[in-house]
């Protein structure tokens, strides 16, 4: 008996540290995967913030350029684009 | 359920049958679980590549916006120091006649088509099977429609507004000139109604106590039985078609919050399923079923009970085929709404009774009608007899006459010539056919040239409904669209 059970014990004993191996690996995938999904979120909210006080610049200079622009008041026309 | 944007492609592991002929199943599995892991880690690596894509894109877009904007201001700069104000002339003619400021206000449309969606969607999307190929047949077909479009078509909603939308800029306008006649006639018995001043104290009033609480005011007018157009005019300012545009687009950079990522194809009066704050579903509801309220020249019976749009308001956002299922005009609307009617039937529902407001006061039954009734639900359904002949975005006048329009020009002609001449009625039923076919091809052109600008359809037909209600209310449709 002793001797079956050493080949078979080992190969348990392998079978579990190969196991725990995957595990690993495979929880280091998941982590990077939440990794991305996060990174990708913050990203866009922030982009999205960049993207508003940009349009709110953009209108602001417009308004600007409008009143100093003595001989030629501008008159902005509806800008229709997709 | 959500559908999930990127799927990493081996999602169980170890879950493989293991050939039969191993001896250590052990060592198998094992070897199959790194496998698989490594094909994992390659899908992985190519959805991260993805999305550090998309976020480069966008962070580009931004840069060269940033960099332009440097540009302007550097420009605006060295012009300001060159300002002298002993220069400048200031004459009050000028300040009177040269046009005003306007901010083009850019909002998004056209956001949630089928070319916008992200590329791993669309890979998933196109793991489906895609529809038969009816568009085999379309050579068969007599009206020159698509055979396809019969069966799926994702623009349909979005033609089926955008028709309603063109189709009430031309009642309206027509309304209009009828309008001014009446009123020259009438002008000396009437009293004159001086224009009330509009004051937007009373908005920002409402606005105090909290913005969720507005209640907006014709909900409170209406049911006092006001007339419904002088309600419709006070909640017409911009921001009002603000938080409405902000309905309409949901646009990260809207003023007002977007009610949440519903999604919606371009046709904002259908499909909006939005528990939105009262104001915004209110303005909503407010455009589609909006004929009755603009209709009411000044001279019909005010005082009278004018029902009200608040019934209107809650059905028109829900489901909307349902909601408009076939609105049967009301039985008085019936001789006079032929005229429009020739080319769209069933969807002129809504525009008749504009014009039959003032023949015969109240349209209660219409404001739910007033949506766009597509006759029944099924799309474009297999049509000759319903209208849809020029529903579809590409109708192409060239296959033909419509077969309904046949139906059309024989009962009258059929009616006139019986002993006269046989041939005087062929000839007739002959030139019916041609005006109406160029008359198709005219129109089609028209659209054409409209294309699929959500924007200036929306603003042109506001812009008249505007200035419908009132005379100077080109302060209000300042809003541009573009994507």
């Amino acid at each position: 008996m002793a001797g079956q059970e050493d080949p078979v014990q080992r190969e348990i004993h392998q079978d579990w540290a190969n196991r725990e191996y995957i595990e690993v690996i495979t929880s280091s995938i998941k982590k990077i995967a939440d990794f991305l999904n996060s990174f990708d979120m913050s990203c866009r909210s922030r982009l999205a913030t960049l993207n508003e006080k940009l349009t709110a610049l953009e209108r602001r200079i417009e308004y600007i350029e409008a009143r100093v622009s003595i001989g030629t008041r501008l008159t902005l026309c509806p800008v229709y684009s997709k | 359920m959500p559908l999930v944007t990127r799927n990493i492609e081996p999602r169980h592991v170890s879950r493989q049958t293991i050939p039969t002929n191993i001896r250590s199943e052990l060592e198998c599995v094992t070897n199959i679980s790194l496998a698989n892991i490594i094909r994992q880690l390659g899908s992985l690596s190519k959805y991260a590549e993805d999305v550090f894509g998309e976020l480069f894109v966008q962070a580009g877009a931004f840069a060269t916006r940033v960099n332009t904007l440097g540009e302007r201001v550097d420009r605006l700069q060295v012009k300001v120091t060159q300002l002298d104000p002993k220069e400048e002339e200031v004459s009050l003619q000028a300040i009177t006649t040269r046009k005003a400021f306007r901010s083009s206000l850019t909002q998004d449309q056209q956001m949630f088509t089928r070319p916008s969606l992200p590329v791993p969607v669309q890979d998933t999307y196109s793991t489906c099977n895609p529809p038969p190929p009816l568009n085999q047949l379309s050579q068969y077909r007599e009206d020159g429609r698509e055979a396809l479009k019969f069966y799926t078509d994702p623009s349909y909603f979005f033609d089926l507004w955008k028709e309603k939308m063109l189709q009430d800029t031309k009642d309206i306008m027509k309304e209009k000139r009828k309008h001014r006649r009446e009123k020259k006639d009438n002008v000396n018995p009437r009293t004159l109604h001086p224009r009330k001043i509009k004051t937007r104290k009373d908005e920002w009033e409402r606005l105090k106590m909290g913005k969720e609480f507005v209640v907006p005011k014709n909900e409170i007018s209406s049911s006092e039985g006001l007339n419904g157009s002088i309600g419709f005019d006070e909640d017409f300012n911009s921001d009002g078609f603000e938080q409405s545009t902000g309905s309409y687009a949901y646009e990260s950079g809207s003023p007002l919050p977007p009610p949440g990522p519903d999604d919606i194809l371009p046709p904002p009066p259908p499909d909006m399923p939005i528990s939105d704050g009262g104001p915004a579903q209110q303005r909503l509801s407010l455009l589609s079923p909006s004929h009755p309220p603009p209709a009411p020249p000044a001279m019909s019976p005010p005082p009278g009970s004018r029902p009200n749009l608040s019934p209107p308001p809650a059905p028109p956002p829900p489901p909307p085929p349902s909601g408009f299922a076939p609105p049967p005009p009301p039985p008085g609307f019936d001789a006079p709404p032929s005229p429009p009617a020739p080319y769209f039937p069933s969807p002129p529902a809504p525009p008749p009774p504009p014009d039959m407001a003032g023949v015969a006061p109240p349209p209660p039954p219409m404001p739910t009608g007033g949506g766009p009734p597509p006759p029944p639900p099924p799309p474009p359904p297999p049509g000759p007899p319903p209208p849809a002949s020029d529903y579809s975005a590409a109708p192409p006048a060239g296959g033909g006459h419509a077969p309904t329009s046949a139906p059309k020009p024989q009962p009258a002609p059929a009616g006139d010539g019986d002993g006269d001449g046989r041939s005087d009625l062929l000839q007739a039923i002959r030139q019916g056919f041609n005006l109406r076919k160029v008359e198709a091809q005219r129109e089609q052109e028209k659209r054409d040239h409209f294309g699929n600008d959500v924007a200036a359809i929306l603003s042109r037909r506001i812009a008249v409904e505007c200035s419908d209600s009132e005379d100077d209310s080109s302060e209000f449709d300042d809003d541009e669209w573009s994507e």
